[in-house]
């Protein structure tokens, strides 16, 4: 059989006092051990032996001869002796004692601690041993615990006080630990709900300080960020579509129409010929949204591995030096610093390089040089393409990352405004971001991607 | 050469369109309607080539696929699917597809890819050749040393590449996709015509100069290297 679940508040709760009182009972353990025993050893064998002392002058000579021993050593020391020779009715015969009511339980040969109350008005705990006498009497023998000793029976007794006090504090504590904890998950939980019922700008709290619930906070609004990000490009998605597949389409219904008319054979393939490349574009465009999707969802990351990127630009570089050579520009590679691996996706980033590649050649060319680039920043790598034409305008930049987003001069040529959206989505997926800077004159786009583990060596780096 | 084709497709209208175009070349063409027929059927092992779509009722074409290579089939297996993203085309190829062919396509592009593996099938047991010829020309694989007419012609390593993917599917047509992927393997169009002009550098080596040339630009389609025109 299973115990029901202990709620975590209250496991809070009985760890607490159970702490609390731990505490104290180990400081009280210390205290006992570490002192008393030092100082209560030396009485104690001094007790012991003024009693056997005793005991021997009464074997040998009875009563009368003890009364005289005790009176000899009172008379010798009697700054903490306590010996008391009683009859059977609790009668004082010889000694410094008052009187003494011995319960028979406290009236055994043993060393223990009692108090007692001395003749010339002293009073005090001792440590005695009492020894039972023939005929129903008995005799006590002792020291006064003297002062260091007396101070310390007197804060173990406080300490014993305040453990039954710790309990009450410990029960307080625990109280308040619970609200606070309470209080604090209470707001995380209250802002999901809110995210989820009614804005998705809504996020948890956070103080700043660090602790367990301000990560927790964190984690959760990085979670609600992913949401809302998934949300907005969900919408942005199928805006988009709606409108902006709407003039693809147009145009290739305005293709076959004319299609449909043209008489002439010869004529009427060129149209066909045009409306196959206006379904490629299509088709293209399709599968990029797609992928683009995909990727801000950070959907896929199986085939993620270890790779060079020295070897990515030396790769893409060979792909595009003829045709940046036929178009009049020149490629230069630029590195600086050692390069690190990076864990990636292969075909994405050189898909997204490439992208770049196209853009620069498409909008830079005027510039005449394009430079692939890689450079190691701190934690960063920045991987991309800088190209020596117009550039785009500071102001410009955001709108040339939106979907679609085409820029009013490169309107008239080909392209859909999905490149560099895609490239930053690749970015995205690789937990880096695309950042497009002015090269004076000209663009700068760069990948910069975070570094992901320092340690990986060169051997360790897959190659597909 | 007729070949035997299996073509594993839930959609009607594809299927028709392709099994018309492959029967129009002269190929015999069986198909079906779903996973698990098309993995029966498959593993019979009679067919040269298994086209298989992915999304499919009973029984997806990669289970399929999967449960195909598992028994030890090695028919060779071109998957044609509307999953068009990178990882979508990887996962096809690890899960033992020769080829991966987005839909829509065009025809000649699967007629292409086809031929490809088809050679590939009817080479399977021999060993790779070390020495290919086409007309005078002459490709040492070995020593990756090219030669026309005993002239030595001097090619950088990514044009050699090119070359000898070209020169292994002799009179054949092969696209421009497929050179990406098998040259360069890349899996996504790099937009501008930057195979055309690697093609067009590697013409001007091997051709120029020489009477009759071997690099064929087939026009909506791709290259092909044959000494034929």
């Amino acid at each position: 059989m299973r115990l029901p679940p202990i709620p975590t508040t209250l496991r809070i709760a009985a760890l607490t006092m159970l702490l609390v009182l731990c505490s104290n009972l180990a400081l009280l353990g210390f205290i006992h051990a570490r002192t008393y025993d030092d100082r209560l050893s030396p009485l104690r064998r001094q007790v012991i032996a003024d009693a056997r002392a005793l005991s021997d002058v009464q074997a040998s000579g009875g009563e009368p001869e003890l009364s005289g021993a005790i009176e000899d050593m009172l008379a010798a020391d009697s700054s903490e002796l306590t010996i008391g020779l009683f009859d059977r009715d609790g009668r004082l015969l010889a000694g410094n004692i008052k009187a003494a009511e011995r319960k028979p339980a406290d009236r055994k040969a043993d060393f223990q601690i009692l108090s007692v109350v001395l003749r010339d008005g002293r009073r005090g705990e001792a440590g005695v041993v009492v020894s039972n006498l023939k005929g129903g009497g008995w005799l006590e023998s002792g020291r006064l615990l003297g002062e260091p000793l007396a101070l310390q029976r007197t804060l173990e007794r406080a300490l014993m006080i305040s453990l039954a006090l710790s309990l009450l504090f410990g029960l307080v504590c625990a109280v308040i630990l619970v609200h606070f904890v309470r209080r604090r998950v209470r707001a995380i939980g209250r802002a999901v709900d809110d995210f989820g019922h009614r804005d998705l700008d809504l996020r948890a709290p956070t103080n700043g300080s660090g602790d367990v619930f301000d990560t927790l906070a964190e984690r959760i609004n990085a979670m609600l960020d992913r949401i809302a990000r998934l949300m907005a490009e969900l919408r942005t998605l199928t805006d988009s579509l709606a409108h902006d597949l709407r003039s693809p389409v147009g145009r290739l219904q305005t293709k076959v129409e004319q299609a449909l008319t043209v008489e002439d054979p010869d004529e009427r393939n060129a149209v066909l010929a045009s409306v196959m490349a206006e379904a490629n574009t299509l088709t293209h465009m399709l599968t990029t949204v797609l992928e683009i999707g995909r990727y801000e969802a950070l959907a896929s990351r199986e085939q993620f591995g270890w790779l060079d990127p020295a070897e990515l630009l030396d790769e893409l570089a060979d792909l595009y030096s003829p045709v940046l050579d036929e178009a009049g520009i020149m490629l230069e590679t630029a590195r600086t610093g050692p390069l690190v691996p990076l864990f990636g996706h292969r075909q994405l980033l050189a898909q997204a390089i490439s992208n770049l590649l196209e853009n620069a050649l498409n909008h830079g060319a005027i510039g005449g040089a394009v430079c692939l680039f890689a450079e190691q920043r701190g934690e960063s790598q920045h991987i991309g393409v800088a190209d020596r034409g117009p550039g785009i305008a500071p102001e410009q930049m955001d709108h040339a990352l939106r979907r679609f987003g085409r820029l009013d001069e490169s309107r008239s040529r080909p392209g859909m405004g999905l490149g560099l959206t895609l490239v930053q989505a690749i970015a995205h997926l690789h937990d880096g971001t695309l950042e497009l800077t002015g090269n004076e004159p000209g663009l700068k786009a760069a990948l910069r991607l975070p570094v992901k583990a320092h340690r990986a060596l060169d051997s360790e780096i897959q190659r597909p | 050469m007729t070949w035997k084709i299996l073509i594993v497709e839930d959609d009607a209208d594809t299927a028709r369109y392709i099994a018309q175009g492959l029967t129009q070349e002269g190929h015999v063409v069986d198909v079906v309607q779903d996973g698990r027929d098309g993995l029966f059927q498959a593993s019979s092992g009679l067919f040269d080539l298994v086209i298989l779509d992915r999304m499919m009722p009973g029984m997806d074409g990669l289970s399929a696929l999967r449960a195909l290579r598992a028994s030890g089939v090695q028919t060779p297996v071109l998957v044609l699917s509307a999953l068009a993203t990178v990882d979508e085309r990887i996962s096809g190829l690890e899960a033992g597809a020769d080829d991966y062919l987005v839909k829509p396509f065009y025809f000649s592009e699967l007629m292409a890819r086809a031929g490809v593996l088809m050679r590939r099938q009817r080479t399977a047991g021999e060993a790779v050749e070390t020495r290919i010829t086409v007309g005078d020309l002459e490709i040492d694989c070995l020593k990756r040393l090219v030669r026309r007419s005993s002239q030595t012609i001097d090619l950088q390593p990514r044009e050699y590449k090119l070359l000898e993917f070209l020169a292994r599917n002799e009179g054949r047509v092969v696209t421009r996709t497929m050179l990406i992927e098998r040259v360069w393997d890349y899996h996504f169009d790099p937009g501008t015509n930057v195979v055309d002009v690697h093609i067009s550098r590697l013409r001007r080596k091997i051709d120029a100069g020489f009477e009759r040339p071997l690099l064929h630009t087939i026009r909506g389609a791709g290259y092909r290297l044959s000494a034929e025109a």
